[in-house]
């Protein structure tokens, strides 16, 4: 059959998934990669913090970055409390690092809400069309309507103040950009060739919009997490600034709605120490979102580009 | 009796327009088309872009619903069955794209994407019978079995096109509709598609429906051939006769466009 | 290689890699071929024979990275263009060398009628026209397009590809040029349609003159409106003479396996011959 066979490719050592030359294009990108580092990084405070916090709470004491000192407040930056101490004389350090926690939780929390409403319904809306599309495009024309820090501030009304107040209502207003873009790609995808054909072997609704148009758009979920996290951040921010947010535990917006009182005292370290580590991680995050927006978009290998 | 009877079929598109959406017109994709294919003959169907002939593929498939008419299939009537009736006849008839790039699941495997097919018809087929009957199948479209774990972004077009071809081949069907399986190829890829289809056809004894753009592709492979055009069939003879003695005005004015070098 | 007075186009030895994650990919590997001023030569080869990026290399057009131009001469008219300065280089694009490509779909601008993509080109190099509008419609007429007035103020998505090609056509004559490259402009074309834009395309050459560079894989096309044929294969010019040389007596075995890979209406064949690629690549390092 030897007419009949295919030239012998020349393949790769390897298989090459999409996600393999993704991350050698990712990898391109110095910035980026210094920026993923820098992640990092926070990801390993996160995990400190964490093991501080529940190490506290497990054994019921005073954790330390609880520990008052009325004595040593407003102190300024020494070799015992690197960034000073607060009003109440707790170590400023020890509290930024669990602003580190807080950050995190929240946007995990958040996305654990976020990611699963806004992927299925815009999974829905974009493979069955018609009155489902229609339905939730109006839900989400709706929700999208209300200014959100009103609709956040009304949901953790409801729900409850602090942490829970905050997720659950970020993540009710915040999965309305995700389901866009998941119900356009699905749009997008529901025309190739490659769904026709699993339809035409018999594959079900369910199996074709699950099995095998969703591993198609992970990636723009992937991409929405990194890009939306920082404003996680900045709106819990916002949202301790008007002092509707975490209570009882050290966030960065709390610490910053505490330290703008002292600015005039010449207090600075506080609210400064308090801006970079949030600016830090927001920067990080945004340029690693970009630059997996680059890497991830799948330039489909057309036709027209293998031809030399 | 014909394995494959198409009688009077219409596929409508509804054209919406204004402010409150309505129907405000139709595009009469296939209009009122009738045909029969026999057990193990290959019928090409030949039209230019916009003709309907790759809307009659899909249709017969049931990809597209049909606005009106019948699809009869080994003496079934499919044309209004659901989904769960139509599955087993699924396995029956098949069908070949052609665009090698977007009918392949870019994040699956050759193997998930040619043993999909098991997976749904033969769900108590052992894992290791599974992968046997893979390496099978891209063994006889003339592909490695080593490939299966592979992605198609790994293989060029004429490749995929033969992983396509495996996939349909999976369900072990007796009708296969290729839709213009080599139009995007290279010159000498889409002879070695052509042939390796022909070879199919003859181990396998399947019945084809081949529809292209290309009348000499056409009038090699097929016995007998239908000319279409907006969505008519204007002339149907065997593969000699279209090309010898071409009756209508469409015909041949399409053989006189195909130029002739040599 | 001649150079008489009335050579426009010398390309000697040219040389485009493209350099990737895997390699160094010698789209052209050391090609030099000639054109006259009026001639129409047909590059013919399969996908990754580097006939695009010669098409291309002419203006500098191929993206420098990933691209690279690694060697050679491409002398237009005198003047190696791989020297020239992007000034100078955009003189030479649109108005001595213009293209059209493939898709005429995606080379129009959806949003723009099709008078003011034409007046585009001619505001970029003649801006001695007086009145745009008459010089549109004569070019539109010219390319075959019936009522040119009322046609000007359609956009492309209410024309048909063929009617779509042709106003490509007109845009790349806006400025006379003396090369025309047209790098598979019946493809994605109807059979019928292009027949069409092939008759149109002589007509041209004969009224206006100008040399045609003719990309294409499909053989049966060329037959009627090339002086000669260049056949490529994996960046190499493995055939190059006369048209009806080339068609009838083929010498180099890639040729002679593609002629006769190609089903012919009314060949009563019972398989097609295939091209055995590592074989014909394997000769030619040889």
């Amino acid at each position: 059959m030897t007419d009949t066979a295919a030239n012998p490719a020349a393949l790769a050592a390897k298989p090459q998934t999409l996600w393999s030359t993704a991350w050698r294009q990712f990898r391109r990108n110095r910035l980026a990669v210094i920026c993923l580092g820098i992640v990092a990084i926070y990801v390993g405070v996160f995990l400190y913090a964490e093991s501080v916090y529940w190490f506290a709470r497990l054994r019921d004491i005073v954790p330390s970055y609880k520990v008052a000192d009325f004595a040593a407040r407003n102190a300024h930056p020494s070799a015992a409390h690197w960034i000073g101490t607060d009003f109440a004389g707790r170590d400023n350090l020890a509290q930024l690092i669990q602003g580190v926690r807080i950050a995190f939780e929240i946007a995990f929390l958040t996305s654990a809400i976020l990611i699963p409403l806004g992927f299925l319904l815009g999974a829905l809306a974009g493979y069955f069309g018609r009155w489902v599309d229609n339905t939730i495009i109006w839900l989400y024309s709706v929700v999208d309507s209300v200014p959100s820090i009103l609709s956040i501030i009304s949901i953790s009304y409801v729900v409850g103040r602090g942490m829970k107040g905050i997720v659950i209502g970020m993540g009710l207003v915040a999965w309305v950009g995700l389901c866009r873009l998941i119900r356009g790609e699905y749009l997008k995808h529901k025309q190739r060739a490659y769904v026709a054909a699993a339809r035409a072997l018999g594959a079900g609704h369910l199996t074709v919009m699950l099995r095998h148009i969703a591993p198609n758009v992970l990636h723009i979920i992937i991409i929405v997490f990194t890009l939306a996290f920082p404003r996680f951040i900045l709106t819990e921010v916002i949202l301790s600034y008007l002092g509707v947010g975490i209570t009882g535990e050290p966030s960065w917006g709390v610490m910053i709605n505490d330290a703008k009182q002292r600015l005039w005292l010449g207090v600075w370290w506080e609210l400064g120490g308090a801006t970079a580590a949030m600016f830090f991680l927001v920067l990080a995050l945004n340029i690693v979102g970009d630059a997996l927006r680059d890497a991830l978009d799948p330039k489909l290998k057309t036709a027209e580009s293998s031809k030399a | 009796m014909a394995l494959l009877e198409v009688k009077n079929l219409k596929v409508y598109f509804p054209i919406m327009g204004g402010v409150i959406r309505h129907k405000v017109g139709e595009v009469k994709a296939v209009d009122d088309v009738s045909f029969i294919v026999e057990a193990g003959e290959t019928v090409g169907l030949v039209g230019e872009s916009g003709s309907g002939k790759t809307t009659i593929g899909r249709a017969i498939l049931r990809l597209l619903e049909p606005t009106d008419g019948q699809v009869v299939f080994d003496g079934q009537d499919i044309t209004r069955m659901g989904d769960s009736e139509l599955r087993p006849l699924r396995k029956q008839m098949q069908m070949v794209f052609q665009d090698p790039f977007g009918s392949l699941n870019p994040r699956m495997t050759i193997a998930s994407i040619v043993g999909e097919a098991l997976t749904i018809h033969f769900p108590q087929m052992s894992r290791a019978a599974r992968r046997d009957r893979i390496a099978e199948l891209l063994r006889r479209v003339g592909l490695k079995p080593e490939h299966m774990n592979r992605y198609p972004h790994e293989f060029s077009g004429g490749q995929r096109q033969r992983i396509g071809i495996a996939r349909a081949l999976a369900v072990e069907p007796k009708f296969i509709v290729c839709d213009e399986p080599v139009s995007a190829l290279d010159v000498s890829v889409q002879a070695a598609i052509i042939n390796l289809l022909q070879d199919l056809q003859e181990q396998f004894r399947l019945t084809y429906l081949f529809i292209a753009h290309d009348l000499a592709v056409v009038e090699h492979i097929s016995d007998r051939v239908l000319v279409m055009t907006q969505g008519k069939i204007v002339e149907a003879a065997s593969a000699d006769e279209i090309y010898q003695r071409p009756q209508h005005a469409y015909t041949q004015k399409l053989i006189a466009a195909v130029p002739k070098a040599f | 290689m001649q150079t008489t007075n009335d050579t426009l186009l010398s390309v000697r030895n040219l040389r485009i890699s493209f350099f990737t994650d895997e390699g160094e990919v010698r789209a052209v590997d050391g090609i030099s071929f000639s054109m006259k001023a009026g001639e129409t030569l047909a590059v013919v080869g399969e996908s990754g024979s580097g006939k695009s990026v010669t098409a291309m290399a002419l203006t500098r057009l191929v993206p420098a990275p990933p691209a690279r131009y690694v060697g050679g001469e491409i002398i237009f008219k005198g003047h190696d263009t791989l020297k020239m300065s992007g000034e100078e280089l955009r003189k030479v694009r649109g108005a001595q060398i213009s293209y059209i490509f493939q898709e005429p779909s995606t080379s129009l601008n959806p949003v723009f009628t099709i008078r003011s993509q034409v007046a585009e080109a001619l505001e970029l190099h003649r801006r001695d026209i007086g009145i745009v509008d008459a010089e549109v419609e004569r070019l539109l007429a010219l390319v075959g397009i019936r009522d040119a007035r009322l046609r000007m103020s359609d956009y492309p998505h209410q024309l048909s590809g063929g009617m779509q090609q042709r106003v490509m056509i007109a845009m790349a004559l806006a400025c006379n040029p003396s090369l025309l490259v047209a790098d598979e402009p019946t493809t994605a074309l109807d059979v019928t349609i292009q027949a069409q834009i092939m008759e149109l395309l002589k007509e041209l050459k004969q009224k206006l003159g100008m040399a045609i560079m003719l990309i294409t894989h499909n053989f049966s096309i060329v037959a009627d409106i090339a002086d000669n044929i260049a056949v490529m294969f994996r960046g190499k010019i493995v055939e190059y003479g006369p048209t009806q040389r080339v068609l009838r007596d083929p010498q180099h075995p890639y040729t002679k396996a593609l002629l006769e890979c190609i089903p012919r209406l009314g060949a009563h064949k019972d398989r097609l011959k295939t091209i055995n690629h590592a074989e014909i690549e394997a000769a030619l390092k040889r």
